[in-house]
């Protein structure tokens, strides 16, 4: 009996000291964890902070007039005219089939056209 | 008593001592058929071996879970958000630091933010030398005299305003003067990236974020409540575009001011608003009246022949006049003493198309004079003439000049015929275009990205059609030649009318408007241009008529904005041929 008794008192010790133990260790880790999330929290909230920032600049300098003077000074680039659009039945191959087919053709009537319409 | 007792010589065994009670197993009287009451004690005993093994089972579980988790095998958060095992108000959503959403055009340009910003303010009580601190801090702000900064930290308070709206650097330099009593409040600043572009659309906030005008005071709760952004149905690039032709404009005309609508035919969406000058919403600067203006919506003016349009669409409508009718206009119209007559002197049958094309006030008198005063009352007040459009997102609109039912005499019917004696806004004027063009269903303008409005039917679909032929002729061969783009199939109108200043026309001064759509096989955009008193030039000829300036700027209007609107030009496919081939053989 006595010795049943023993067991079970070591038993209970065991199991008392290893959840104690077990806690102890969990909370540790769940304060660095909170900590690791705070500090994750923080750089995120900033982050959108810097971002909402910046997409004010970009909006800023993405105003319509300096493009345009940009695009003005370093490209070669003009508005398009209206009869610049034209039809596809207008071109001088099928383009729905160099579309299609990648056919090499096709292609170098594209090309030449895109060569003619650049000079 | 029907079964055996064993006697045992101890309690174990078989033998019982005198007076000692006698133990006959359960299991013995049960296997005789006997009832027995339970023992209490065994029971008891039996229930808490069994409570223990339940608890010890437990623990051993909770140890084993503890270990397991020690060792950093619990749960994956990874695995357990893609598995969907926390619940969404677990998970943290992150909020925009701004309170204020931002503003954005209809591909998502922002055109109205906030930027988190720091306010200066002073806690005097824990000021020692104010005017050292005062010179210090005229050192950092040298837009603020020394004076200022001493007058405001000789105040006693908790909580003095200093400075508003501090830039990161001056507030590092402020911190690095490590002055108790200076103190920083977080706050937000709004921001128009595009300056002037959208000013009278936009409007303003006052220095506490609160919209003070335009879509800023309209929708200041929809703002403020919630931090999504608001698309609005304008195009920056479109907008820009005729901002910039109403500047050139007005600078080549020497013209007060200008005005512009671009207009969705199909829906009333509006593309681009402007109205010249204007001011920049960013600077809190004193500007002129003028320029805080919006004539577009609030422009309250005698638009003239643009209302023939109203008038052939109501006559057609009403079935009285047919489009092969002919009016012989070569006499004045009587009214009593006063009489109408044509400025250019047409004399001679006209037809409506006509009529449209050669812009006849006498013209117009007849059409209306076979219809009546009620079907033109009834008509004007259907394309919204007579009431404020309070629908549209901008509080700076206006209610037309509608005159009452007893002063609307056959004088009046036959003057609004041809734009006089009723005054609108330029909104108003574009919407009850759409209207007429777009086969024939009102809707009321927005200014909110894909807002649906059902629209009401004002005329025919047949009435549309011929509207669209008739006005396409005023381009072709009438008064807006000049805004006749290649491929784009322009109709329109155009109106000059005298200004009234004081109760009394100006004969010298007028505001011209050229109202117009394309393409006329399938409208899809409509287009207005006011000039507020142009002057005739070298160019014009000495004219000051809406043909010799708004006709031009709406031309390089269209011709910009159509590619950029994806309007499919409608050359003729051997012209475009040649065009092609054209380019091959270079």
């Amino acid at each position: 009996m006595r010795s049943i008794r023993m067991a079970m008192v070591i038993l209970w010790l065991t199991l008392t000291l290893t959840v104690a133990l077990g806690s102890s260790v969990l909370k540790n880790k769940v304060q660095i964890l909170e900590r690791r999330l705070t500090s994750i929290n923080t750089n995120i909230q900033k982050d959108i902070e810097s971002i909402h920032v910046l997409k004010a600049e970009w909006s800023h300098y993405n105003t319509p007039e300096r493009l345009r003077t940009l695009a003005q000074n370093q490209l070669a680039l003009e508005n398009a005219k209206p009869e610049q659009i034209i039809n596809y039945s207008a071109l001088q191959f099928n383009y729905e089939d160099s579309h299609t087919s990648n056919s090499r053709v096709n292609h170098k009537g594209l090309t030449t056209l895109v060569k003619a319409v650049k000079r | 008593m029907g079964f055996k007792v064993k006697f045992a010589k101890n309690n174990n065994g078989y033998c019982y001592l005198p007076g000692q009670e006698i133990k006959i197993p359960r299991s013995a009287l049960l296997r005789k058929g006997y009832m027995t009451e339970s023992d209490n004690i065994l029971t008891c005993r039996f229930r808490t071996t069994l409570a223990l093994c339940g608890f010890i089972f437990l623990y051993a579980l909770l140890c084993l879970r503890v270990t397991y988790v020690c060792l950093g095998k619990g749960v994956n958060i990874d695995t357990a958000i893609a598995n969907e095992q926390i619940a969404d108000d677990e998970v943290i959503h992150f909020k925009n630091p701004v309170k204020r959403a931002d503003i954005l055009d209809r591909n998502g340009e922002i055109i109205a933010t906030s930027l988190p910003t720091v306010n200066l303010y002073a806690n005097t009580k824990k000021i020692r030398n104010a005017s050292d601190v005062a010179e210090k801090l005229n050192l950092i702000f040298p837009e603020i005299s020394y004076e200022d900064f001493l007058k405001k930290l000789q105040r006693r308070g908790a909580f003095i305003y200093l400075k508003r709206n501090l830039s990161p650097a001056q507030q590092m330099q402020v911190n690095n003067l490590g002055i108790p009593g200076l103190e920083f409040e977080d706050c937000e600043k709004r921001i128009y990236p595009h300056k002037n572009l959208f000013a009278h659309v936009l409007g303003n906030t006052n220095i506490d974020n609160v919209g003070i005008s335009g879509i800023e005071k309209n929708m200041d709760e929809r703002l403020t409540t919630s931090t999504k952004p608001l698309y609005l149905s304008l195009d920056l690039g479109i907008q820009n575009t005729i901002r910039d032709a109403l500047v050139e404009g007005v600078k080549q005309f020497h013209a007060e001011g200008a005005a512009a609508i671009l207009m969705e035919a199909k829906t009333g969406q509006v593309i681009a608003l402007t109205s010249v000058p204007d001011f920049d919403p960013n600077e809190n600067l004193k500007v002129e009246d003028r320029a805080m203006f919006n004539f577009a919506t609030k422009g309250v003016y005698e638009a003239g022949s643009v209302f023939k349009v109203f008038n052939t669409a109501l006559c057609l409508e009403s079935g009285k006049v047919k489009i092969t009718d002919r009016f012989d206009t070569s006499k004045p119209v009587y009214f009593g003493k006063a009489k109408v007559t044509d400025p250019h002197g047409s004399h001679k049958m006209l037809t409506p198309e006509d009529i449209l094309v050669e812009s006849s006030n006498i013209g117009s008198t007849l059409e209306i004079l076979k219809v009546g005063k009620e079907f033109q009352r009834k008509f004007l007040q259907s394309i919204h003439m007579d009431k404020e459009l309070t629908a549209f997102e901008l509080p700076e609109t206006a209610r037309p000049l509608f005159l009452s039912k007893q002063r609307w005499s056959n004088h009046t019917m036959a003057t609004i015929s041809y734009g006089y004696g009723i005054s609108t806004t330029p909104l108003h004027i574009i919407s009850a275009f759409s209207a007429v063009i777009n086969g024939g269903i009102y809707h009321e303008p927005s200014l909110v990205y894909k807002k649906e409005h059902e629209g009401q039917r004002v005329v025919s679909v047949k009435t549309s059609e011929n509207m669209r032929t008739l006005l396409r002729a005023v381009v072709t061969r009438g008064t807006g030649r000049r805004a006749n783009v290649d491929g784009y199939q322009v109709m329109g109108k155009t109106g000059t009318a005298d200004k009234l200043e004081n109760g009394h026309y100006n004969h010298k001064k007028s505001i011209s408007t050229f109202v117009s759509g394309f393409p006329e096989s399938d409208p899809q955009y409509t287009l207005i241009v006011v000039m507020d008193d142009p002057k005739a030039s070298k160019e014009t000829y000495g004219y000051t008529t809406a043909g010799w300036n708004a006709v031009p700027i709406t031309r390089n209007i269209i011709t910009a904005i159509a590619p950029q609107l994806n309007v499919k030009a409608d050359f003729d496919i051997e012209k475009q041929k040649s065009i092609v081939n054209a380019a091959y053989k270079k």
